[in-house]
């Protein structure tokens, strides 16, 4: 774990690098966005800390408005971050199966509302009889597959079957469906919106499949950054799991409206040939990155990445010279954020906050 | 930070909270004799490299066992630091240390252990030099030649000279050899032998030159787990940094038969929305990914489908009784054993199928 807390004045050249930058008026900016968007739908923003995993980044977004006063997160450890960060309006778009941590859940339950994701008979059983002794109740929300091929139920009647269990037995409490999409592929947003609403009409099919049985469906929480705008327009959407927005990443280039927040700085640490310079922030630090990945320099390839090295190769004379910085844009973005321990906020070129990412590594 | 529900010691492996990095006891010991054993034998030395697991425990074991230089390799100044603080004194740092707050570092460091560093250009052989006398250490510098990687490093023979002459000639600085990393050589039989005797053979000619010169070369550092018996019975080579070997990984395992996987990720089945189709709770965010998927030699029929970054996808064979229910464990062999281990700040050493002890890793996201 690094320890690297730097005080706030320093200037961006003199960090040590590779560190995390995040640029506090872009984050800013892509908050009040969120906050526009959703002020007078009826969908709201439910912030996945996946992107962030800081309950300070969270609150931010929940202050700033559009949201539903709570997060998605994608492990229950994740969410015991949250909620001791006193984000405590929980959804875990995922499964939690074994009773260890169902009673870890039902734990976070006195003091935060819970809700989780289900697929499988079973397991709402498990919850139920769990939950029950704890004296607590767990939220559920019946995950629906829509494109992803990954957990959810199948069917329309799968999803009956599992509501109307949910709804017969204690320490559960139905509250509706989720679905995640994954849509990276759809870079046109004509495409986008195509295909956004087809995959998350299937959510709402099971939605309507429930209500037809005469059970009231409370929530139905979908979309993530790739639909970002798209689902807010869908009729009976209730909330939008959206992360990346956040801090941004090289997928998301068609995200007019947002900006980079979180880059990588690395320094030059060699130019051992000609049109050849080193950085030291490697694959480790990085997680990947895309071939035109140095901010600022469309001159610039990256070319290959080692463990801990990086190399970029440009179309002429190397500009960087050794103990030149640069910044570099993830493409994972929350791949890469799971890689680091602190923050380093910029304004004005300058550190303006230090932020640790207390839920780097809550893969639990 | 990870924060697994706490187990005590002598819990049954699979009732472990998930996913969490499990490490073999057994495989790890036996890896570590198969290597070692190499070694001991030889007048080169082994000098472990600690990205390959980043725990103090097993490079402690790694220098008990024997065969080894008496020091370990690290790939970061970082790394260096949180391994001198824990019982290491001869520490390689194969990287490059160039910006003047890390070299502060590297000379404070120098005053606490034995400190060898790589250098790829004068300026910063200068800078070293400078900072040394300042400091009033000696720092022991290599020259890192380029054999076939094409990161840091300059070319072998007349400028690689020109450099050690130049390190030489630093007050503060200890001309202490030559290395080449040539990258993991992912090859078998003949391939793997010329492609590695190719690089090698560079730095060797090099030796050769620089000592004609009247140089000293103690150290000549080439190879790893991928060409360590290859390496190693080259005359003139005098170490070989090997990292892999000790837990393994799955890109390894058909290169390398001699090794055992003794780390892998526990996950749990936490959904089997489809026959055919396991969705498990270890993705890449737990696995590792930037290199490819891993293996899951544990489940018969069974292969990777993919990872996401919190879920492993499965693809079962139909006409197989897998025997997978939800809740059940499923064991993920990582397809870069340090990539995985730069994840994870606890490594679950498991005895006899239960928990013998939990290793911190500090050195984790040591990037800077």
């Amino acid at each position: 774990m690094d320890y690297y807390r730097p005080v706030p004045g320093t200037q961006v050249e003199d960090l040590e690098t590779p560190c995390l930058l995040v640029d506090l008026d872009a984050v800013e900016h892509n908050f009040r966005v969120v906050a526009d968007t959703y002020r007078d739908t009826e969908c709201k923003m439910r912030q996945h800390t996946k992107n962030i995993k800081s309950p300070r980044l969270a609150k931010m977004q929940i202050e700033a408005g559009g949201t539903v006063g709570g997060v998605c997160t994608a492990k229950l450890s994740e969410a015991e971050v949250m909620v001791e960060g006193g984000v405590t309006d929980i959804l875990i778009p995922n499964q939690v199966v074994h009773k260890d941590k169902i009673a870890r859940m039902c734990a976070l339950a006195r003091c935060a509302d819970m809700k989780v994701s289900v697929d499988n008979m079973q397991n709402v059983q498990d919850l139920s009889d769990i939950a029950d002794a704890y004296g607590v109740k767990i939220g559920v929300l019946i995950e629906v597959d829509t494109q992803m091929g990954r957990a959810g139920v199948r069917s329309n009647e799968q999803g009956v079957a599992i509501a109307k269990l949910a709804e017969s037995l204690p320490g559960v409490d139905f509250k509706g469906v989720m679905s995640h999409q994954s849509l990276m592929e759809y870079k046109g947003e004509k495409d986008r919106y195509e295909v956004g609403r087809q995959t998350i009409q299937i959510c709402l099919d099971v939605k309507n499949a429930i209500e037809a049985e005469g059970i009231a469906v409370e929530m139905v929480s979908s979309g993530e950054t790739f639909t970002i705008d798209v689902a807010a327009t869908i009729p009976g959407v209730t909330e939008v799991e959206g992360g990346t927005y956040a801090l941004g990443g090289t997928n998301y280039d068609y995200m007019e409206d947002y900006q980079m927040a979180n880059k990588v700085m690395g320094t030059v640490i060699s130019t051992p040939r000609s049109g050849v310079a080193i950085g030291d922030a490697g694959l480790f630090a990085l997680s990947g990155l895309g071939a035109d990945s140095v901010e600022g320099h469309l001159d610039i390839t990256v070319v290959e990445m080692l463990d801990h090295q990086i190399v970029l190769k440009s179309d002429g004379e190397m500009p960087l010279k050794v103990g030149d910085k640069f910044m570099l844009i993830p493409a994972y973005q929350d791949m890469m954020i799971n890689r680091w321990d602190q923050y380093i906020g910029i304004r004005d070129g300058a550190v303006e906050q230090v932020w640790d990412i207390p839920g780097r590594g809550c893969t639990q | 930070m990870e924060r697994p529900i706490f187990k005590p010691i002598g819990t049954a492996e699979e009732a472990l909270d998930t996913p969490s990095l499990v490490v073999d006891i057994s495989g790890l010991n036996q890896n570590i004799e198969t290597m070692h054993s190499f070694f001991r034998s030889r007048p080169v030395g082994l000098r472990p490299h600690v990205s390959g697991h980043g725990s103090s425990a097993i490079a402690h074991m790694q220098i008990a066992a024997g065969g080894t230089v008496g020091g370990i390799m690290t790939a970061t100044l970082g790394q260096a630091e949180v391994f001198a603080a824990t019982g290491f004194d001869d520490i390689f740092l194969a990287n490059l240390v160039t910006a003047p707050s890390k070299i502060s570092r590297l000379c404070s460091l120098a005053r606490r252990v034995n400190m060898t560093v790589a250098a790829d250009s004068a300026d910063n052989v200068s800078d070293l030099g400078e900072a040394s006398v300042e400091a009033g250490v000696t720092l022991n510098v290599v020259v890192d030649i380029n054999t076939r990687r094409d990161s840091t490093g300059v070319a072998p023979g007349r400028p690689a000279l020109e450099l050690a002459n130049a390190i030489e000639g630093e007050e503060g600085l200890h001309f202490a050899g030559l290395m080449t990393y040539e990258g993991t050589i992912r090859a078998d039989g003949d391939e793997l032998v010329s492609e590695s005797k190719k690089c090698i053979q560079q730095v060797l000619d090099t030796r050769e030159k620089v000592e004609k010169a009247g140089l000293d070369v103690e150290i000549l550092s080439v190879g790893g787990t991928h060409n360590y018996e290859i390496a190693g019975d080259m005359d003139g080579v005098t170490e070989v940094a090997a990292g892999s070997y000790a837990l393994m990984d799955e890109a390894y395992r058909p290169y390398r038969p001699q090794f055992v996987n003794a780390a892998r990720i526990m996950s749990c089945v936490t959904s089997m929305p489809q026959a055919g189709n396991v969705i498990t709770d270890a993705g890449r965010k737990a696995i590792g990914g930037d290199s490819g998927n891993p293996g899951i030699p544990t489940v018969p029929g069974g292969e990777v489908r993919g990872l996401s970054a919190e879920h492993g996808g499965i693809d079962l064979d139909p006409s197989i009784d897998h025997g997978l229910s939800l809740g059940d464990r499923v064991w993920f062999v990582p397809n870069s054993i340090e990539g995985c281990v730069n994840l994870h700040d606890y490594m679950h050493v498991i005895r006899n199928g239960k928990l013998d002890a939990v290793w911190e890793l500090p050195a984790r996201g040591r990037y800077r």
